[in-house]
């Protein structure tokens, strides 16, 4: 019997606010708790939701209270959070505390507390960082201290976790790649049977190939996505009146809200193309798989994307794909889903034509591309190898087995302060020594910092003895599903 | 199709359960990209779908289990029989993410690991004498500064008449007008097309020009020049750098009026009656004036045909010879300059004593500290790029034609201020007066100056920056020699010129060598997670946000 841990899930961004960090955390801990792990979520407060609740599912939702600074992402009070997170933590019996998304201060002083308290650590980075200005080099420094003690940190791609090993100086070894997945049955083709067992699919024949396009049957181009800077909303209000141009069956669909929809709509109107392109606004996450199914092709021009769920999401509509190479996007999507785009205004109107002569020519299969996709990426999977970076920082596999022959076997190389499962200690003075290292000032600043937390930590063991905290009953668990093979 | 696969599955432990429907790779695969299956290195669907034999260590790695995957699918039979070379090469890391990698969520592949990181890809080495000319451009400015806090001092020590320095300042600004204007006037006449910083002035001249539009009939007055901006009546001439060109020249043109009768017979009535009384050097200065800007055009029999000469290409969408509308817009030009000039002049004159008691509850220690550090950012936030002219109008989509302003405009404002507070501890009226116009010229026109002389040629450009060091050296020797000399300190401003270039070639080398030797210190890493640079060419105007 493989061992179960229990989980804290620590975010600035949970629902009710939509977004792809707040849908992975919760997905992975649904399919967590469905393996026979104890997920918890910890989030700040939000408007109308307070203290503590519980999903649908019994998944456990504390909501601290907490002033929020920005787009959601909570102040940073270095230390304030420790009491009631101490607290959380004992009543709950957690093992392991999981971080997600960088810019969540809540997630970064619950890895030090964690830290601190003796537990172990993950950090899932979604999103990718720069080097160059000021604010990413403040962000990165942030990163660095957060991640100096931290047992394992996964990244959403292999871009994504180059970059995270850059910024925070990490040791390769310690990151995984865990990509995002979607969730298949939400995001169906238009003429696809509700549901199909995916046991029994050796069984299944295939869905029927779409009606040919003909020559001059509209094709639709769908674009959804926040209309920012970044998401490449002006590569797109320069493509699209020279996309149209060339390709007289054309239109577009475009949903989302942002700054730059005003450029759109202003594009629009001067090169009067308001029958060919319907601007739909700002759509609820719901509603995407219905605007996306009204379309054959999706097209995404973001300027950096650190894995892209809204791609694989759309290939799971059954839509062939036009994106820009960039960030971990060329990792996400086998090449006959997609056509690849320089992220120029000329490159992605040839992409576009090409993917809509290769559609006119029938000579891409879009309606298998739903089981293909339902195949590559599900959240049973990601929970699955999760849960081996889980047992793999709890010592439940082995060092050798986690890390690979080759490191254990060069261990003179890797410093010894750096942790590794089973070495990886809780003493202060080694945790100072990773601090230490930080940088001239930062490192000194930053060993400061620990110290202070770990006497608030002794102070809080006086005041607060665990023997007063009540232990809060446990939601029944789940019986962990028989794998029959155990994945590590 | 599908049981062989299921073979595999069940041959094949994998890493994770693996409860995906096997597809079968006929079935999925578009037609046009078999094709592409020939390509060794070329990933296929079944990739994602076909997981290999768990495995950990790199190097210890068998390809287990795939006689069973080929033993079931004929076709990659017959491929293997023609590449061998590809099935060890499927077993490579890939960096996908589709893909059932063989390998665990963290390993690290040497080969693949980081290798799209580039470091420094766009650093380009800098050479010593490029470096040296470049930084010539802020010697220049510092120079400034520094030749008016010399003035500064001369005035509040009484060395020098505050009426002289004005004088000799508005003298040299007048004849770098001149000059400027010639070129301006000659460049275009050239018809070389317009390019860079020139361009842009001649854009924005064309751009005042079409802004007045001539309601008034008259000849071509003044000093046959042509006179490309229209100030607008304010004070604050920081706003409007090339506005503070025309009116500051007007205030000259208005100290000429003996001189005009002869070079315009038929000036406007309105302009030429205008005399400022009580200033000696002026007159001088006037009568220098009026020769050399007769010099300048000396073979115009008339003077009509000399502003059709100067005026009819001074902007791009002018035809070469200007209609009479243009002329007589030109005129009205300079009317109203004329008149924005007289306010400017008269503005300062009657805020003088205002300025004068401004901070005389203000300590003269704190008026030192305030205004150094004034400087101290005019000189940190100038533009020394030499592009400072750029069209303000970025909301619209032609841009072009914006309205002019400089970027600069912190520093000449910090100058200003910094002007003002010094003035204000200056007794007289007359010296307030004179300091804060004579600062109007060294920081609203003189840069404005050199940034032309700079672009128009590099022979101009360093005899400017010699004579610059050389008078700013001067200025400081003299300034630190003791009152009770006499005289000029002849001695003291050699041995300050001497000083001041000794320190300029210093500084210039030794900040040149120290920046190349900075160099090996830059680490600049990009990388695919950089957010890209889109390249968009049908819209001309980019706002970077």
């Amino acid at each position: 019997m493989a061992p179960t841990y229990n989980i804290a899930m620590v975010s600035d961004f949970f629902f009710p606010q939509p977004g792809g960090v707040e849908s992975h955390i919760y997905q992975l801990s649904t399919k967590l708790r469905d393996r026979g792990h104890k997920v918890i979520i910890i989030t700040h407060a939000y408007k109308g939701r307070t203290g503590v609740r519980y999903l649908t599912n019994g998944l456990k939702v504390y909501h601290v209270p907490f002033f929020v600074l920005y787009r959601s992402a909570s102040f940073p009070t270095v230390f304030s959070f420790f009491p009631i997170f101490r607290n959380i933590v004992l009543r709950e019996r957690i093992d392991i505390v999981h971080g997600h998304a960088s810019l969540s201060s809540l997630c970064h002083e619950a890895i030090l507390h964690a830290r601190t308290m003796g537990l172990r650590t993950v950090y899932t980075d979604h999103s990718l960082f720069g080097f160059a200005d000021a604010a990413s080099i403040f962000a990165n420094k942030l990163l660095k201290f957060s991640l100096s003690d931290v047992d394992h940190v996964i990244c959403v791609s292999h871009t994504c976790k180059e970059n995270t090993v850059l910024r925070a100086s990490l040791d390769p070894l310690m990151v995984s790649v865990i990509p995002n997945a979607v969730v298949a049955e939400n995001f169906r083709p238009l003429d696809h049977p509700a549901e199909t067992s995916a046991r029994s699919f050796g069984d299944h024949h295939p869905p029927p190939a779409r009606r040919p396009l003909g020559p001059h049957d509209m094709i639709t181009i769908v674009v959804i996505s926040r209309l920012f800077y970044n998401k490449g909303t002006d590569l797109l209000t320069a493509a699209i009146p020279r996309i149209l141009e060339n390709h007289p069956h054309t239109r577009f669909i475009i949903a989302g809200d942002g700054p730059k929809a005003i450029d759109l709509e202003q594009m629009i109107e001067q090169n009067v193309l308001q029958d060919r392109v319907e601007m739909l606004g700002p759509i609820r996450h719901e509603e995407v798989r219905d605007v996306m199914v009204r379309g054959h092709i999706y097209l995404h021009p973001s300027l950096t994307e650190a894995f892209g769920t809204v791609i694989v999401e759309a290939a799971s509509c059954g839509l062939y794909v036009v994106c820009t190479q960039v960030g971990g996007i060329p990792e996400v999507l086998p090449s006959h889903m997609t056509v690849f785009a320089k992220p120029e205004e000329d490159d992605l109107v040839a992409a576009t034509g090409r993917a809509i002569a290769a559609l006119r020519a029938n000579k891409v299969r879009t309606e298998l591309f739903h089981e293909q996709v339902k195949s590559m990426y599900s959240w049973t999977n990601v929970a699955m190898r999760t849960e081996r970076v889980y047992n793999g920082i709890c010592g439940a596999i082995s060092e050798a087995e986690f890390y690979g022959y080759d490191a254990v076997n060069g261990a003179g190389s890797w410093s010894a302060a750096r942790g590794r499962s089973g070495v990886q200690s809780f003493a202060l003075i080694d945790r100072l020594k990773r601090y230490y290292g930080c940088g001239i000032w930062a490192g000194k600043l930053f060993c400061l910092c620990v110290i202070v937390d770990y006497l608030i930590f002794l102070a809080l063991e006086l005041l607060f003895p665990r023997d007063k905290i009540d232990i809060c009953p446990d939601w029944p668990r789940k019986e962990r599903k028989v794998d029959g093979k155990e994945a590590g | 199709m599908a049981p062989p696969s299921g073979l595999h599955h069940s041959a094949v432990p994998s890493d994770f359960e693996t409860p995906y429907p096997p597809l079968v790779r006929s079935s999925t695969v578009p037609a046009s990209l078999r094709s592409h299956r020939a390509d060794p290195s070329h990933l296929a669907p079944e990739d994602a779908y076909a997981p290999l034999s768990p495995h950990r260590h790199p190097g210890a790695y068998v390809r287990g289990g795939d006689g069973s995957g080929t033993d079931a699918r004929p076709r990659r039979v017959r491929r293997d029989d023609t590449s061998r070379s590809r099935s060890r090469r499927r077993k490579r890391f890939q960096k996908l993410l589709w893909v059932k990698q063989s390998y665990p969520d963290n390993y690290t592949d040497q080969a693949t690991f980081l290798e799209n990181l580039q470091r420094n890809p766009r650093v380009r080495p800098y050479d010593f004498w490029p470096l040296v000319a470049d930084s010539t451009v802020i010697v220049q400015h510092v120079c400034s500064v520094i030749i008016f806090v010399v003035c500064f001092v001369g005035i509040f020590q009484e060395r020098v008449s505050p009426v002289s320095v004005v004088g000799w300042g508005s003298f040299a600004t007048f004849l770098g007008w001149l000059l400027w204007d010639w070129w301006v006037s000659h460049e275009t006449h050239e018809g070389s097309g317009d390019d860079g910083a020139r361009g842009r002035i001649m854009r924005g001249g064309s751009r005042t020009y079409r802004e007045y539009r001539p309601p008034l009939q008259q000849d071509s007055s003044g000093l046959g020049q042509s006179m490309p901006n229209v100030s607008t009546v304010s004070i604050s001439s920081t706003s409007n750098l090339p506005s503070a060109t025309s009116s500051t020249s007007n205030l000259l043109q208005d100290q000429l009026p003996p001189h005009r009768p002869l070079q315009a017979p038929s000036s406007a009535a309105g302009s030429s009656t205008l005399l400022v009384p009580g200033h000696a050097p002026s007159r001088s200065v006037s009568s220098v004036n009026s020769i050399a800007s007769q010099g300048t055009n000396p073979n115009s029999p008339t003077t009509t045909t000399t502003t059709t000469h100067r005026l009819g290409p001074d902007g791009p969408d002018q035809p070469p010879t200007p209609s009479p509308t243009a002329r007589n817009s030109r005129a009205y030009v300079r009317v109203s300059t004329i008149k924005s000039a007289i306010l400017i002049y008269f503005t300062l004159l009657g805020l003088s004593p205002i300025l004068k008691s401004l901070t005389r509850s203000t300590s003269s220690d704190s008026i030192w500290a305030m205004s150094f550090w004034l400087l101290v950012i005019n000189i940190f936030f100038f533009d020394y790029s030499g592009s400072s002219w750029v069209g303000s109008g970025s909301g619209g989509g032609g841009g072009t034609r914006g309205k002019r302003m400089p970027v600069a405009s912190l520093s000449t404002n910090a100058a200003l201020m910094a002007s003002t507070v010094l003035a204000s501890r200056l007794p007289s009226t007359g010296q307030v007066f004179s300091l804060t116009l004579f600062s109007i010229e060294v920081f609203g026109l003189f840069p404005v100056f050199r940034q032309y002389a700079r672009h128009r040629s590099r022979r101009y450009h360093v005899s400017l920056t010699v004579l610059l060091v050389l008078g700013a050296g001067a200025g400081v020797g003299m300034v630190l020699g003791d009152d009770d000399a006499g005289g000029w300190p002849w001695k003291r401003g050699l041995l300050g010129m001497l000083v001041g270039c000794l320190i300029a070639v210093l500084a210039m080398g030794g900040c040149a060598w120290w920046l190349i030797g900075l160099q090996k210190y830059k680490n600049e890493i990009y990388g695919p997670w950089d957010p890209a640079r889109p390249i968009i060419i049908s819209r001309r105007h980019w706002d970077d946000d």
